[in-house]
């Protein structure tokens, strides 16, 4: 719009948008099929039978490293200035959660590969260029007294990756929406749920023949759980906006009232990512049958569902101010 | 000697000509359709009881600065006496600082691709103790700037004389620009 005092395009414009929301969404589903992958490994694999790793593990082991990096090219060519990318390397700013976000990221990568490199090494032995890393498999399996050790510790990685996206966006006072403490467990725990859907989905996928009715069903109880969770977790953010009073009540009024955003959330959000795999889990749970119907179903709203929390979060928090 | 600079935007004398976003322009070479700053006006009451009321956008030069902290390379950074600048090869256009600033202060740079920003005109015109564009050419004096150390500058001696409120205080970014407000209000 053209005023007396000139273009306001420049105050309209939308600073952080979909590669952002993007890669938030592709962090934590790495962080939380890290997290589903090792619950798994802990909690059910004594009693699996049919191989020694279980499709969640395998999925988990697939997921994290191949989200996170498409995650970390997204991040990278959102950038202005995408080849200036390694001053990030060279000035650190500590009081800066992106700084923090490229440390973990710095330990997190190379783990989860690593991770990777262990669970498929059957698969890779196969391969003549298994040749090339077979020092490198060889020097890592000498650890493997620690494996416990590294375990947990790739555990707390993962737990600082997906807190630490909703700790990127919770830093910025200037924004109602995301400056709430909320955030951090809100992204970390849908992160978590996302993790779930993605790894049964790749693990009917891919890996069927290891697949364990035991195991899908032990995250379909999970998935119930976490979603339980997430709800009240929305409804204290919004809360939270409401009683902060000012402009905060102002926004949360906007953003859940008005346009796009607003259908976004109550229909994507709340409908298809949270009441309906509600639903389906219930049912699924209830009926006692193992329906591939009702889990590939159920998998995908809960994706869906997690990417448009995201996006509506990135989106509606930036419009949505309450100027 | 720190200086404490100050600038002080007269609401109740600013007649909303445009000349303080001109001279910027001019003597920063911003984009074209880019601003550093914009002086917005609404007209507010029913006729004809009307008022206008005028607003000033720019960085307000945060003591407390959002967009250092944010800052993951330290492209954004404060300097001694306090003023925020923009190293521009430091800076990987994140744009984290301009979703930081609650002043919408920021923008992206269309040739350097990186963050831009108003700068009090430090380099060019303050470091050489020559007043910022704005507050030059501004043709009623609504805007003043000088250092509160010195207590014979003119903002020192309008500190004294008026009632201030420094822009979204309750953020407490301990802005540098102080605004004397409207004070006409509206007659109904
Ligand atoms: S107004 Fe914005 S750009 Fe200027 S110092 Fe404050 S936060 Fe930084
Ligand atoms: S856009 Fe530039 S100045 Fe702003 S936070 Fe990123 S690196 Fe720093």
């Amino acid at each position: 719009m053209m005023n007396v005092w000139g273009n306001m395009a420049q105050y309209e414009a939308i600073a952080w948008s979909w590669e952002i929301a993007v890669y938030l969404f592709l962090a934590g589903l790495s962080s939380g099929s890290t997290i589903i992958g090792l619950l798994v490994k802990w909690n059910r694999h004594e009693r699996n039978t049919y191989s020694i790793w279980d499709a969640m593990i395998k999925s988990g082991a697939i997921t994290a490293p191949v989200s996170i990096f498409l995650g970390l090219m997204l991040l990278i060519f959102d950038l202005g200035k995408p080849f200036s990318f390694y001053w990030l390397f060279l000035s650190y700013n500590f009081n800066s959660v992106m700084t923090l976000g490229v440390l973990f990221l710095l330990i997190y990568t190379p783990t989860v590969i690593v991770f990777m490199v262990l669970v498929f090494e059957q698969t890779f032995v196969k391969y003549r260029a298994y040749i090339l890393i077979e020092w490198l498999i060889d020097y890592i399996k000498s650890f493997h007294h620690y494996s416990k050790i590294i375990e947990y510790f790739l555990f707390a990685t993962a737990l600082c990756i997906g807190a630490y996206t909703g700790f990127l966006l919770c830093a910025i006072y200037a924004i109602p929406m995301w400056n709430s403490p909320i955030l951090p467990i809100l992204f970390l725990t849908s992160g978590v749920s996302s993790g779930i859907a993605v790894n049964i989905l790749i693990g009917l996928l891919f890996f069927k023949s290891t697949m364990s009715e035991e195991s899908v069903k032990y995250l379909l109880v999970l998935d119930l759980r976490v979603i339980l969770t997430e709800i009240p977790l929305i409804g204290i953010l919004f809360i939270g906006m409401g009683y902060e009073g000012g402009d905060s009540l102002v926004a949360l009024k906007d953003a859940l009232s008005t346009g796009l955003w607003a259908f976004i959330f109550w229909f994507g959000v709340i409908g298809v990512g949270l009441l309906l795999p509600l639903l389906t889990v219930i049912i699924a749970l209830k009926s006692h049958v193992y329906r591939v119907g009702y889990i590939w179903m159920n998998s995908i709203v809960v994706i869906l569902g997690v990417i448009m929390l995201r996006y509506y979060i990135v989106y509606a928090g930036q419009i949505y101010t309450g100027q | 000697m720190i200086k404490k600079y100050r600038m002080i935007y007269d609401e109740n004398l600013c007649i909303g000509c445009q000349s303080c976003s001109i001279a910027c322009r001019v003597e920063n070479n911003v984009s074209d359709s880019f601003f550093r700053l914009q002086v917005r006006m609404e007209t507010r009451g029913i006729f004809p009881s009307l008022s206008m009321q005028f607003s000033r956008h720019a960085c307000v030069m945060c003591e407390n600065a959002p967009c250092v902290s944010v800052c993951p390379t330290h492209a954004s950074f404060q300097t001694k006496d306090g003023l925020t600048h923009i190293d521009e090869r430091l800076c990987i256009s994140c744009k984290y600082c301009i979703v930081a600033c609650p002043y919408e202060a920021r923008f992206i740079n269309p040739h350097t691709k990186a963050v831009e920003k108003c700068t009090f005109c430090f380099e060019n015109r303050v470091s050489k103790e020559i007043l910022p564009a704005c507050v030059s050419i501004c043709p009623t004096e609504a805007l003043s700037f000088g250092d509160l150390n010195d207590k014979n500058s003119t903002v020192s001696q309008k500190s004294h004389k008026n009632y201030f409120t420094f822009p979204k205080e309750h953020l407490r970014t301990f802005p540098k620009v102080t605004l004397i407000p409207h004070k006409k209000g509206i007659k109904s």
